[in-house]
């Protein structure tokens, strides 16, 4: 515990530290052309909590690791002080992230980086890059964890991606109505992501046309944004017709009549341009009408019917109405928040409490987020100790391995290190391969005709060579020199990353104080004695006569070692 | 599974009709050399519009123009296919040659089935559809599991797999990621990039405390399946990746088939970076004790539903996709002739499904059924074209809908079984790697004659 005190002690000063430099940099949050660097100055918000129930520290860190971007011995402390309930009631108001101002400074015409002498014109404006810096920056030091990573697994299940539009100003509000609908209503959320413009492009619904309308976002937003393909029991198992086969959700012409319900939306225009300007779009606002366009008809889907002269967001609203209430909407949602944020495996039993609370919070209300992210945080499946039953587990994706090694081993960020090595890393943050996410939910388990594992389609030959790689190039070659840590890509609000070797550096030669710490926050204290006197043993092997350098190498070497195995790459 | 004998007799009359066309064709071609086969599906994901790829060119031609309205392809502007009545997209043009040599077919409107189905059984038997169609991820599932009803957990080269003998490095390999094709039940895939090379920085074998304590974590017996299975994948991707990286790392003859046939500049696209690895993995064949190798190539980029063609309809999204997958796939022949190959060798074409065949307002296509698709082997039956290209009536004989959402007249296990076959899948274990093979083999439905 002494450890973590000390530790927590280092990670203030590298707050303060960042930011000054935040202050003089003319970046991040107070304007300019949008950029990494942490939204905030992130001081924990204390709130007046009830007496907790008393917590485990294994439990701690195992909802650190379903709730955050890794565990920190802050978080695990702030945990088992505040209780399991109070830590998220404290999460619900904490505040920090955000895109907005990214958006807002970024809207460009779509020829502005022509003949521009800026060598970064096309980052700043056209890429994922400013607002995935700040994605990272916050995930490593903002406090509002548990909203940044509901928005996280947000941005997985109502995929939008810089693969097909790679406006920087969409990207980032897009993102701004994942951080602002984690714990809002889902139907708000869906509205708001059905209107986007950034949505509206890559889904086709922008300048959807009444003479031949796009299926395409009304399909997916049925397929991937609410109810799914198949009727589904409230505990998310199939509903089943007397041949035993599943039964659909929506019919070809249900998709043809909510296309026709979407249709006659376009962009925004920058500057009060025309309508016609394909030049102009405004991808930070949501869409406009354009009558002409607008199907006035009678539309008919999902039992619905919306009459002839309804207007254009009537229409629109019967459409998103009839995906929030279907009644497969509710464990479709609940089991894609669990499977991102606890177990590939959820039970029946789990994904139906979490659907009732998705259906009504308690006080009448369906869609409350507050009330889902509760139920899937304090369900009896999420909470106790590590689990070792045959389908427990959840295979750490890229971004997460990145951030919970990082967050163990300590660091302060702008964000762009992490930009340098996600895409490598198969998970380039918001720019998914598709509108299926970097992963299906379903994908199967290898060898196994019954576990899900949608994080294991990305354990291949070549990724795992490269996760590997990350983990020895960020720790035993991480020192401060490394480029990605210093080299400035040009993009506002970078001021490189800085790795806390210090922290480990001051435990001089006690490493069973180092070997404490990685036990605790990368295995939830699960290490075998056997295991500790192995890892002691590689560090021993490491002499130097620089005591100071030599404690590092041999956090390093520990670090390294760990962070490379399956026992941290799998949360139970 | 009630099916009338007049249902049937459409298709078999079907078969019958492409089978005569194709004889009119030459037929000498030459024979494998000795006993080693490689089979290499290239999925085109997204769903891609084989009504553009593969274009009738005779009397048919007007009413593909005008029901395709927005993205119907100008007839004076498509590769012509020597002495056949359908053409290719514009921008394929790279193929014209390999049609010429006789190592390109064509394979029309195909798709997932379940059942042999006419429209009104489609219409009248729910039950007898595969499930959510028009899917993205379920139609990948049902093309690469071949379960069109039910879960599928595993991919028809994954078994393949499972019932061949396990090498060391295995003999499935997927160039495009992990995709359910490539899932077997006790077999694993060696999945490789298609760039770069593997190395595990920093690591030397030997006994050290460092290699100790990386053993001492390496295990997840008893943790859970998802831990133990994720440790082994961990432990047989070093050990696989070490033999991969030398051939990949190697200087290699193949490459350079690999150009543009017009600029002689480098092929770049991803599928060529992907076709290219596989040549040098067919060539490296005997060093890995492989004797048949499986493999799975991805395209993405598929999924068109705005600006799939651009004013002139022979250029954009779609047109500079096909041009990259034309290039790669002759670029790949070509490879696989230097080295004497050709005749092992088959690529082909899968996707999610086909488009529908009128085009909408934003100059793209939604989601359908049936497509066509393209085999490249110098072990084909030259210059055929199978199947029966459906009637171009939009809400038709053929039409599901009223955008022209095509049923198929042959199942993905008439088309892949047939390759399955030649690349040497037992018969006894036909029914293992396509669990409905037994519906297809039946009342006059089987494999594609596509091998000499």
């Amino acid at each position: 515990m002494a450890v973590m005190q000390r530790r927590a002690g280092r990670l203030v000063v590298s707050f303060v530290a960042l930011a000054a430099l935040s202050a003089c940099g003319g970046g991040g949050s107070s304007g300019g052309s949008g950029g990494g660097l942490v939204s905030v100055t992130p001081t924990p918000t204390p709130t007046a909590s009830p007496t907790p129930t008393p917590v485990s520290t294994q439990d701690a860190v195992r909802l650190a690791q379903q709730a955050t971007f890794g565990p920190t011995p802050d978080v695990v402390n702030r945990i088992v002080a505040l209780g399991i309930n109070g830590w998220i009631d404290e999460q619900f108001a904490a505040t920090g992230s955000r895109y907005d101002d990214i958006a807002a400074s970024t809207g460009v015409a779509q020829n502005f980086c022509t003949g521009s002498t800026d060598t970064a014109c096309n980052r700043k404006y056209f890429s994922r890059e400013p607002v995935a810096m700040r994605f990272y920056a916050d995930a490593m030091v903002a406090p509002d964890q548990l909203k940044q990573r509901v928005a996280f697994a947000l941005s997985q299940i109502l995929v939008a991606s810089e693969t097909e539009v790679n406006e920087t100003n969409g990207i980032a509000a897009y993102n701004q109505i994942l951080l602002d609908g984690a714990f809002g209503n889902y139907r708000d959320l869906l509205m708001n992501v059905t209107m986007s413009s950034f949505m509206g492009d890559y889904l086709d619904m922008a300048d959807s046309n009444r003479t031949a309308p796009s299926e395409n976002y009304a399909r997916e937003m049925l397929q991937l944004f609410s109810m799914g393909p198949d009727q589904l029991n409230m505990d998310g198992t199939r509903k089943l017709d007397a041949t035993g086969a599943a039964i659909p959700t929506y019919t070809t012409d249900d998709i043809k009549g909510v296309a026709k319900a979407l249709t006659g939306w376009t962009y925004p225009r920058l500057s009060g341009a025309a309508i016609t300007d394909n030049n102009q779009r405004d991808y930070s606002k949501p869409m406009i009408e354009i009558a002409t366009r607008y199907d006035t008809g009678v539309k008919t889907f999902l039992g619905t019917t919306v009459p002839a002269g309804a207007s254009q967001s009537d229409s629109v609203k019967a459409a998103v109405e009839a995906a929030f209430n279907n009644a497969s909407t509710a464990p479709y949602v609940s089991k894609a928040l669990i499977q991102q944020l606890v177990t590939s495996n959820p039970s029946a039993a789990y994904v139906g409490r979490v659907a009732a609370k998705f259906a009504d919070n308690g006080s009448g209300v369906r869609g409350d987020m507050k009330a889902v992210v509760r139920a899937i945080l304090t369900d009896s499946e999420a909470r106790g100790a590590s689990r070792t039953g045959a389908s427990d587990g959840k295979v750490k994706e890229p971004i997460l391995l990145m951030t919970s090694l990082m967050r163990a081993v300590g660091m302060t960020t702008d964000g762009y290190a992490f930009v340098t090595q996600d895409s490598n890393l198969a998970q380039p943050v918001f720019r998914s391969p598709s509108v299926f996410n970097f992963y299906p939910p379903d994908y199967p388990l290898p060898g196994n005709t019954s576990l899900k594992s949608g994080p294991s389609k990305l354990m291949t030959t070549s990724n795992v060579t490269r996760f590997h790689n990350f983990v020895y190039n960020w720790t035993i070659s991480g020192d401060q020199t490394r480029s990605e840590f210093t080299t400035n890509p040009g993009i506002p609000g970078w001021v490189g990353s800085k790795t806390e070797w210090g922290a480990w550096e001051a435990l001089g030669t006690d490493t069973d104080a180092m070997i404490a710490r990685i036990n605790l926050l990368m295995m939830a204290n699960t290490m075998t004695d056997a295991q500790k006197t192995a890892l002691k043993a590689a560090a021993a092997a490491i002499t130097n006569a620089d005591a100071t350098l030599q404690a590092r190498r041999r956090a390093q070497m520990m670090l390294y070692i760990v962070g490379t195995s399956p026992l941290f790459l799998v949360d139970r | 599974m009630k099916l009338t004998r007049r249902d049937f007799a459409t298709f078999i009359a079907g078969t019958g009709a492409a089978a005569a066309l194709g004889q009119l064709a030459r037929t000498a071609s030459a024979a494998p050399n000795g006993s080693y086969r490689a089979m290499v599906g290239v999925f085109l994901f997204g769903g891609n519009d084989g009504w553009n790829m593969v274009v009738p060119t005779d009397s048919r031609y007007a009413g593909y123009a005008s029901s395709r309205g927005t993205v119907a392809l100008a007839q004076n502007k498509l590769t012509a296919l020597d002495g056949s009545a359908f053409a290719l997209h514009p921008a394929m043009s790279a193929l014209n040659s390999v049609w010429a040599e006789g190592a390109l077919n064509v394979v029309l409107n195909t798709g997932t089935l379940y059942a042999p189905l006419n429209k009104s059984l489609y219409q009248s038997r729910s039950d007898l559809r595969p499930t959510n169609l028009q899917s993205h991820s379920d139609e990948q599932a049902h093309w690469q599991g071949l379960r069109a009803r039910s879960d599928n957990f595993d991919g028809f080269m994954g078994r393949i797999a499972d019932r061949a003998a396990q090498t060391a490095t295995p003999a499935l390999i997927s160039l495009g990621g992990s995709n359910l094709a490539v899932i077997g039940q006790r077999s694993s895939p060696l999945i490789l990039p298609s760039t770069g090379t593997l190395s595990r920085t920093g690591y030397s074998a030997g006994i050290s405390a460092k290699n100790s304590a990386i053993d001492a974590f390496a295990s997840a017996a008893g943790m859970g399946t998802i831990a133990d299975v994720t440790a082994k994948q961990i432990t047989s991707a070093y050990t696989q990746a070490t033999t991969a990286n030398s051939i990949l790392t190697a200087t290699s003859s193949v490459d350079a088939f690999f150009v543009n046939p017009t600029t002689g500049a480098t092929l770049t696209s991803d599928v060529a970076r992907q076709l290219l690895r596989v040549a040098r993995l067919i060539e490296a064949r005997s060093t890995l004790g492989h004797d048949r190798q499986t493999f799975f190539v991805t395209q993405g980029g598929y999924d068109n539903h705005s600006t799939q063609v651009n004013t002139d309809t022979s250029t954009g999204t779609h047109a500079n996709l096909l041009g990259e997958l034309a290039m790669a796939l002759a670029a790949f022949y070509k490879a696989m002739k230097s080295m004497g190959m050709a005749e092992n060798v088959t690529a082909f074409t899968m996707s999610d499904f086909g488009r529908t065949f009128r085009g909408n307002a934003q100059m793209g296509t939604d989601h359908a059924w049936g497509s066509n698709h393209l085999v490249v082997s110098g072990n084909l039956r030259p210059k055929l074209a199978h199947g029966i290209y459906p009637s171009t009536v939009l809400g038709g004989a053929d039409d599901v809908s009223s955008e022209g959402r095509f049923i198929p007249t042959i199942a993905q296990e008439e088309y892949l079984g047939a390759i399955a076959k030649w690349h040497g899948v037992a018969d006894g274990d036909l029914g293992y790697v396509l669990p409905n093979w037994s519906t297809w083999t039946a009342n006059g439905r089987g494999p594609l004659g596509l091998f000499a």
